[in-house]
């Protein structure tokens, strides 16, 4: 369903917006805490989801 | 950095730097509008659900009517509306008050858009003089009306006084001058272009009749944006709506309203603020905790020698103006670089936002900086003084 896809394209670019936060929060230094790091692990993998689900919904 | 279209490149140096441009700090958004404005960027985006009577504080979804009747909550006014910048909150009140050759009291620290506003309906805006700490007083507003009275026979029909100045970010007495204002029944308009949305603010307990806020300076939102805030008792005049009706085809207009013409913020500034909006009335709690920041700050930069601050002290804001004509422009007088090897400096550091070249007197902000960064840059001031042999003590 294309409503899938759309709706993960969102969920991947706020995703990725969260990420562009703690840029935003660590500058110019960018030493994460622990807690940092575990959330850009969570961000990374969502956006895989994300990518994954709108792959498999448009290409596949 | 990449461009994104053509010849505009991608701005990223909110994420790469940190930024004390003195009006951009508290107008950075939060991540929950960045995500607004990705999602309601279209044009009217926000008049999907647009339903009867047709207007922009009345939509229900996304949720924009709840929105205007919290925001007036939390400013402590009993109606707001949202404008394109805290400008056109001033234009709708002096429109309303204020005739050709009427006299309206600011601020010498006025923001010249308050001027404007005055100008536009032939107005004539008197200035009340600083005091010796560049504050703006009850007694020298008292002075001034008595003053304009004796010139003019009349007493003027409005006084607008900033509650942070955006030259010093000086914290004026607004208490006092809402009492003068009171005493001579004059309407008092308080500019809380840089006050609201960072620390919190009671417009009635100020002794407010009308509060006009900034979203891009301290809402974390988009411009332009902004809030015009009022009282029952001037909501009518301010808020007046339409009752004209057209010669030929004999229209009318519904409720819209005058001032507002019509629907005023539309798509994704309207809900880049309200997707801040709980963020907002998180960190006005914390206004505290950022005073702290700044005041580390200056005691950190009066360690340069011949450093001064010009704004009061200790610090009430965190937007501060500060002298380096007997240090870093010392080093400027003979630099290859002239004034610009102050800003290269910086910028190896990671750190922008002072106007390029200005060594003098010049403002910055730390508004949201967290305490390491807050220490990285006292600590680069330092490092650039040391670099060039002044002396830090």
């Amino acid at each position: 369903m294309i409503e899938k896809a759309v709706e993960e394209t969102f969920a991947a670019l706020f995703a990725l917006t969260d990420l562009r936060q703690i840029f935003r929060d660590t500058k110019p230094t960018y030493q994460f805490n622990n807690e940092q790091r575990e959330k850009i692990k969570q961000i990374i993998e969502k956006v895989r989801q994300s990518l994954d689900v709108i792959e498999k919904e448009l290409i596949k | 950095m990449k461009q994104m279209i053509e010849d505009i490149e991608v701005r990223a140096r909110e994420e790469l730097f940190i930024n004390i441009q003195p009006i951009q700090a508290a107008g950075r958004l939060t991540p929950e509008a960045m995500k607004a404005v990705i999602a309601y960027g279209d044009g009217y985006s926000t008049c999907d659900w647009c339903r009867k009577p047709f207007r922009l504080d009345k939509i229900q979804r996304p949720p924009i009517s709840e929105f205007h009747i919290e925001l007036a909550k939390f400013v402590g006014m009993d109606q707001a509306r949202v404008v394109p910048g805290a400008r056109r909150g001033f234009q709708a009140v002096v429109n309303s008050i204020v005739e050709k050759g009427d006299s309206v009291i600011v601020s010498s620290l006025a923001h010249y858009t308050e001027f404007l506003a005055v100008e536009a309906v032939r107005g004539i805006a008197k200035e009340i003089p600083l005091n010796e700490d560049n504050v703006i007083t009850a007694e020298n507003t008292a002075q001034k009306i008595e003053k304009v009275k004796k010139e003019t026979g009349k007493l003027p029909k409005l006084i607008i006084i900033d509650h942070f100045d955006y030259m010093f970010g000086n914290e004026h007495d607004i208490r006092g001058i809402a009492k003068v204002a009171k005493d001579y029944d004059i309407p008092f308009l308080v500019n809380c272009a840089y006050s609201l949305g960072v620390m919190p603010i009671d417009g009635k307990e100020m002794g407010a009749d009308f509060i006009v806020g900034s979203g891009h300076k301290s809402f974390a939102s988009p411009a332009p944006s902004g809030i015009v805030a009022t009282n029952h008792e001037w909501a009518d005049k301010v808020f007046r709506t339409t009752q004209i009706v057209s010669d030929v085809t004999k229209r009318k207009f519904g409720i819209k309203e005058i001032q507002m013409l019509g629907c005023t913020l539309m798509g994704a500034n309207l809900i880049a603020m309200m997707a801040s909006f709980p963020a907002i009335k998180e960190r006005v709690k914390h206004w505290d905790e950022e005073i702290k920041k700044i005041n580390y700050f200056v005691d950190e930069f009066l360690k340069i020698e011949a450093n001064k601050i010009l704004s009061e002290l200790p610090r009430k804001h965190t937007l501060t103006k500060v002298d380096t004509t007997e240090s870093f422009d010392k080093i400027a007088q003979t630099h290859k670089r002239r004034g610009f090897f102050f800003s290269d400096e910086l910028k190896k550091r990671r750190i922008v936002g002072i106007f390029t070249g200005a060594t003098r007197a010049w403002k910055m902000n730390t508004y949201g900086l967290t305490w390491d960064q807050i220490k990285h840059l006292a600590q680069a001031f330092q490092d650039i003084a040391k670099k060039y042999e002044l002396k830090v003590v």
